[in-house]
């Protein structure tokens, strides 16, 4: 078993674009959405029509920049001159947008909100609060355990699944099950030596997370590094599980819309009672759920690792079934 | 000729059995059967397409037949007590490019139980012997094809298997090293291992203590050197795949 795991330790340490793909790769990515995601100062551009002095005066002095109309004119919507336009119909105010763009309209009725709340405290009925982060979370901030999550699997899986079909093609698998290893071995030795790199992947992120991009987590990294780490355990077992049906690297990549494009949508970013037709079900057979579960339980929530055994074990389950499977696969190779 | 050796009883050597392989397209043996005594080296000589990579596969272990069967000293392929046992070269460079030539040795080297000094000493050994001694520490995608079918040899050789199945072993190997490496061939079998080495080149069949032509699945003739020659007018053993090949065809 440690013939194999130190075999595909060395190969991926030779194989420099496989080495920059699963240790740079989700970090240069991570940035990008670190910065796409983030916060990013947009100052909505907002036109008002006959409103209260005191409403505008206070928008003003808020995050918006105020533009005073005389009429509401859509066309400096249309041409995207105004983000919105505010104004009275019958004692109503009535915020007019272009159209549903969920971050543009939460940052005018944020600001529009505000300035009310600001000039009649009576108004102030209503208020949200968050037992876990901030409203000034930023969309980074509340997504980052699923791209923890996320590519923890994907990388792995695809480094996975591509060397596994290149040891068929190229008859290294036929020649070397030829010898006194058992089945189980070989499957045990890949999901080694695979996870021996997936450590070393799991720790680059969590630390470039935390210390460079300064995403606050609530719990302490160890155990978030326990899950990923057995995330990327699964993502082993399925990349090599899933190659045997592949004839070549180029199938393997096939098959990212097919496995992993589903668990991401099920990965809890879209929360799954909002899933129509109780497809959102499908995710309690996505490993992808459980992993994700548990990193928001631990960032987020800060919870103490005994909280997210559960997940553990069902993630342990899944390497165990897909281990199983992987070693039946192998007959295809060597009956005994 | 060498005599079917016995010990305690018990048969020695590869016997294949009535064994017949179809894949979807192709009948690629039919029927065959053959006897490869210990001790000897056996040729599998035959035009592409004849079944010899096919045979040998079967006999390892690697390929399932769909009947008959093929037995290593009265025990019967595939069983894991064989596998240390047996030395396996396919056609095909089945080695990690991106590993350098000494650790693709060493991985081997460790599937069959060598570790720790001896391996090193005995990777040293056979790099030595195939001429790669200098190539070692580089990676197997910069060898030229001889290099990765010498490397591919030696792998085969390490563990020092007492049956040695070798598939086209010396194609794109140049005149001097091919002679070192059936001299060698020679005393691995007077060490008593036996070998069964399929080439289409029929000046190596003179190396064999017997050979075997294939034709299509199926055996044309077995037998030594001279007991073949002695069927044809020529001398050539060519001629019998033109004379037996085209009754067949």
């Amino acid at each position: 078993m440690m013939a194999v795991a130190i075999r595909i330790f060395k190969q991926l340490l030779n194989d420099k674009r496989s080495l920059v793909l699963v240790m740079v790769v989700p970090l240069v990515v991570m940035t990008f959405l670190f910065f796409i995601f983030g916060d990013s100062g947009y100052i909505p551009k907002l036109g008002v029509v006959d409103i209260n002095p005191a409403i505008s005066a206070s928008l003003e002095a808020d995050t918006v920049e105020l533009t005073q109309l005389t009429s509401v004119d859509n066309s400096l919507l249309e041409d995207g001159t105004l983000d919105a336009i505010l104004y009275m119909d019958s004692g109503k105010l009535v915020i007019l947008m272009l159209e549903m763009d969920s971050t543009k309209v939460q940052l005018v009725t944020g600001a529009v909100s505000a300035a009310i709340k600001a000039v009649f405290p009576a108004a102030d009925m209503l208020q949200v609060d968050y037992i876990y982060g901030t409203e000034a979370e930023t969309t980074f901030e509340s997504l980052g355990h699923i791209l923890l999550g996320v590519f923890a699997f994907f990388f792995v899986f695809l480094i996975a699944g591509v060397s596994f079909v290149r040891e068929r093609t190229l008859g290294t698998m036929e020649r070397f099950l030829l010898s006194p290893i058992r089945r189980s071995s070989v499957v045990l030795g890949f999901l080694f030596g695979f996870g021996l790199f997936a450590v070393i992947q799991s720790v680059l992120m969590v630390v470039f997370v935390e210390y460079v991009l300064g995403l606050h987590f609530a719990s302490s990294i160890i155990p978030v590094l326990l899950i990923m780490v057995l995330f990327a355990f699964v993502a082993v077992a399925l990349g090599s599980l899933v190659s045997t049906f592949a004839e070549n690297e180029f199938q393997v990549a096939q098959f990212i819309p097919i496995i992993i494009v589903p668990q991401i949508l099920l990965s809890g970013m879209i929360p799954i009672d909002l899933i129509p037709l109780g497809l959102g079900n499908l995710a309690y057979v996505c490993p992808v759920y459980y992993a994700c579960d548990a990193l928001d339980a631990l960032m987020t929530r800060g919870v103490d690792i005994v909280q997210v055994l559960p997940q553990a074990a069902i993630l342990l389950g899944f390497v165990g079934l897909l281990f199983f499977g992987n070693t039946l696969l192998l007959k295809n190779f060597r009956t005994i | 000729m060498i005599q079917l050796v016995k010990k305690r009883g018990i048969e020695m050597g590869i016997t294949i059995e009535n064994v017949a392989k179809k894949f979807p397209k192709v009948e690629a043996i039919k029927d065959l059967s053959l006897k490869v005594n210990s001790h000897e080296i056996m040729g599998l000589i035959g035009p592409s397409g004849s079944g010899k990579t096919t045979l040998i596969r079967i006999v390892t272990g690697a390929l399932h037949a769909d009947r008959g069967e093929v037995r290593i000293d009265d025990t019967k392929v595939p069983d894991m007590a064989l596998f240390p046992r047996l030395g396996f070269m396919p056609q095909s460079d089945a080695l990690y490019p991106d590993l350098t030539g000494y650790d693709n040795l060493l991985f081997f080297g460790r599937l069959f139980g060598l570790k720790g000094e001896r391996l090193k000493a005995r990777v040293e050994e056979m790099l030595g012997f195939i001429g790669l001694t200098e190539d070692g520490n580089r990676l197997v995608s910069r060898y030229s094809g001889g290099m990765k079918k010498r490397l591919s040899l030696i792998i085969a050789l390490l563990h020092d298997p007492e049956y040695l199945l070798l598939d086209e072993p010396t194609v794109g190997i140049d005149p001097v090293l091919r002679k070192k490496i059936w001299d060698h061939f020679r005393a691995l079998a007077e060490q008593g291992k036996t070998l069964v080495i399929s080439t289409h080149v029929m000046d190596e069949a003179e190396h064999c203590d017997r050979v075997a032509l294939l034709y299509r699945g199926g055996i044309l003739a077995a037998g030594t050197i001279p007991e073949l020659k002695a069927k044809t007018s020529s001398g050539q053993i060519e001629e019998l795949f033109f004379a037996l090949g085209g009754e067949a065809a």
